[in-house]
């Protein structure tokens, strides 16, 4: 490797890592909350009335309900889920969206959900019924690094982060190459912080580089997918691309079709399993169910197969024939090509390996996020101004002002995520009953606690902020297992405490994360109390340049020898 | 290492276009020789590995394109490659 070449992708990887790192935070950070969305969503939810429970149609008499909301509901008739399993929530049989006038597809936040019940006279009784965006709002932090909304703009900024994000892992590994056997198996823990950060650095960013390589080039698709489609439509598919993916089930003119001749749910359920032993089916989703193209796709989980999606996969059956007609998208029955296209989306979305591969996927997020805010220690460190040691009343030297404005920025921002995601967290809970738009008041709180954490580190410096806001992560994130123990001992707060294995993780992986930032916090105070002064992390650093360095050299030779000697 | 080194020229404007702007019309030419190769495949399944391959081919040259000696130097390389897809590109879409 010629040190030349290294040397030019060195001052990529800086330059690409400090523009980067910051967004790609906030979704590392959210994106390992992702992993376990419907546990969260569980946490946050109350648990449905035993009798509204037992309300509920038998899955053996769904037919008539399903038909006649179909036939009565035109949002239905578009997309209607049928759930299978009703071991916890949803309790209700049915449920559809209506989404907002010109909603970007990908934008679920504006949707309202509604389900519908027959009456003892036959009649579609539909209503609205509630569902916490907790769990999709932190989805949509990760998916747009921290912005409110996944529109084409928003996605487009997130695909010029995630070719950054590649640019400064491809150069980060060719920088290391001429020394990575060397670099890592070496992690110096000693009195040179900068090189132990390094070191750490290092070796997170080799051990988990196939991880970041795959999220890297699978995020940037998503952002750019669909441009890629318009073009590659008119060069390479003679505009036949719409066809092609509409596949040739028919034209889809004609007559509504009578749901009510379609196979009953039960039966559409049994022709799958009966074909896929091991495939357990949790949903039926019927797409245009009233139309010629009438589809339905049976969701499940097969948990010895790769899944395209948290969802898992489906079998496409025709609803009125009840024959199979697809299991290009079935777990464990896919061909070679589909499962190639399966595997990518499986690795992005840990939907392979069960419950231990969504911890390791876990790990490895909240491992990413801190690769990148160790990337941007590591920019400030490099540009610290040391005193000199040979002059013997040497003034604390005033840091760069880039430097520490990107070191306040850095915990401003990490932090602020942290804090505002915690936060919305345990708004579920708070403010449950209390607002009307829940779901409006979990982007609010979020966003209101990121920002003034924000203000807060170019208020205080990022040396005290840095403390404060550890501190201020430790106290949001341990408001969450708190939230619920206080909910058991006192049931007159009108919260709840869900016992399930899936609400209880998320209860003790607060846990753990707020004592984690706790230790964070009290070795973050150390360092700027009795750190060395002249670095951005000191609390003694002249923070302005002017005042202290000529009005008090006094005190500034004091500090120096007290802390920095 | 030493001496017999050519200096590289940063030229980080010129090599970042041609990196993003070739690199992207040489992946596009790349997937189009693999649709039109390909045609054992499901038609849906097959486009989605068409675009799929985009992207990897696309950042993967962006990423090589600092690389080179010079800017002027991205740009011709490049240039060439794209007329070698293009032109296999052309020739396989007129066979098959």
């Amino acid at each position: 490797m010629r040190s030349e070449i290294v040397r030019v992708y060195k001052a990529v990887h800086t330059w690409t890592g400090i523009v980067a790192g910051m967004a790609l935070f906030i979704a590392f950070y959210a994106g390992a909350i992702t992993v376990f969305k419907e546990p969260l969503v569980r946490w946050a939810t109350p648990p449905a009335a035993a009798e509204s429970a037992a309300q509920v149609v038998p899955l053996s008499e769904a037919h008539a309900l399903v038909a006649r909301t179909l036939a009565s509901q035109p949002a239905a008739a578009r997309e209607l889920r049928l759930h299978l399993g009703l071991a916890a929530e949803p309790v209700e049989r049915l449920e559809w969206e209506v989404r907002e006038e010109g909603a970007d597809e990908h934008d679920r936040l504006s949707s309202r959900h509604f389900t519908a019940t027959l009456g003892d006279d036959g009649t579609v009784h539909a209503h609205e019924v509630e569902r916490s965006h907790l769990g999709e709002l932190i989805d949509v932090l990760h998916r747009v690094v921290g912005l409110p909304v996944d529109v084409d703009e928003t996605r487009i900024v997130m695909g010029v982060i995630a070719a950054l994000y590649f640019l400064a892992l491809v150069s980060g590994f060719i920088v290391l190459l001429p020394s990575l056997v060397k670099d890592f198996f070496a992690l110096r823990v000693g009195p040179n912080l900068k090189r132990m950060w390094l070191d750490a650095h290092n070796v997170v960013g080799i051990g988990s580089f196939p991880f970041h390589v795959v999220m890297a080039l699978t995020a940037a698709v998503f952002a750019f997918h669909d441009g890629i489609y318009v073009v590659q439509d008119r060069m390479i598919h003679d505009g036949k691309l719409g066809a092609i993916f509409q596949g040739r089930r028919g034209s889809s003119e004609g007559d509504p079709r009578d749901p009510a001749t379609m196979v009953p749910p039960d039966e559409i359920v049994a022709r799958v399993t009966e074909l896929a032993p091991s495939f357990e089916p949790t949903m039926l989703q019927y797409v245009n169910a009233t139309g010629p193209k009438a589809m339905v796709r049976v969701w499940g989980h097969d948990t010895r197969a790769l899944e395209h999606r948290a969802l898992g996969g489906f079998a496409l059956v025709d609803p009125y024939s009840g024959r199979v007609v697809s299991t290009e998208y079935l777990p464990g029955r896919q061909s070679a090509a589909a499962t190639v296209l399966t595997s990518i989306f499986a690795l992005h979305f840990a939907t392979y390996g069960g419950q231990p591969v969504k911890w390791i996927y876990f790990a490895l997020g909240l491992l990413g996020a801190w690769l990148f805010f160790s990337g941007n220690l590591l920019w400030i460190e490099s540009r610290r101004r040391k005193a000199k040691k040979r002059v013997a009343n040497g003034a604390i030297p005033v840091q760069r002002r880039d430097v520490r404005l990107m070191a306040a920025a850095t915990v401003g921002v990490c932090l602020g995520a942290v804090c505002g995601i915690s936060l919305t967290i345990v708004a579920a809970k708070w403010l449950h009953g209390h607002v009307a738009d829940l779901n409006a008041w979990h982007r609010i709180v979020h966003y209101v606690a990121f920002f003034a954490a924000v203000g807060w580190a170019f208020f205080r410096g990022a040396a005290r902020a840095s403390v404060d806001l550890l501190r201020a992560a430790a106290a949001t994130t341990l408001a969450i297992p708190l939230t619920t123990l206080l909910a058991a001992l006192v049931p007159s707060l009108g919260m709840w405490a869900r016992t399930e294995p899936g609400a209880l993780g998320v209860d003790v992986t607060a846990l753990v994360l707020g004592l984690v930032f706790a230790g964070m916090a009290r070795s973050a105070a150390r360092r700027v109390q009795e750190g060395p002064a002249d670095s951005p992390w000191s609390a003694h650093a002249p923070p302005d340049p002017e005042p202290v360095a000529v009005t008090e050299p006094a005190v500034e030779a004091e500090l120096h020898g007290e802390h920095a000697g | 290492m030493g001496s017999a080194e050519r200096p590289i020229r940063r030229d980080w404007i010129s090599k970042t276009l041609a990196g993003a702007l070739l690199g992207f019309t040489l992946a596009l030419g790349c997937s189009g020789i693999f649709a039109r190769l390909v045609t054992s495949l499901p038609p849906p399944i097959e486009a989605q590995l068409a675009m799929w391959m985009v992207t990897p081919i696309w950042l993967g040259v962006l990423a090589g394109s600092y690389a080179f000696a010079s800017g002027r130097r991205a740009w011709l390389w490049l240039g060439a490659a794209n007329a070698v897809v293009f032109g296999v590109f052309a020739a396989v879409r007129a066979i098959f």
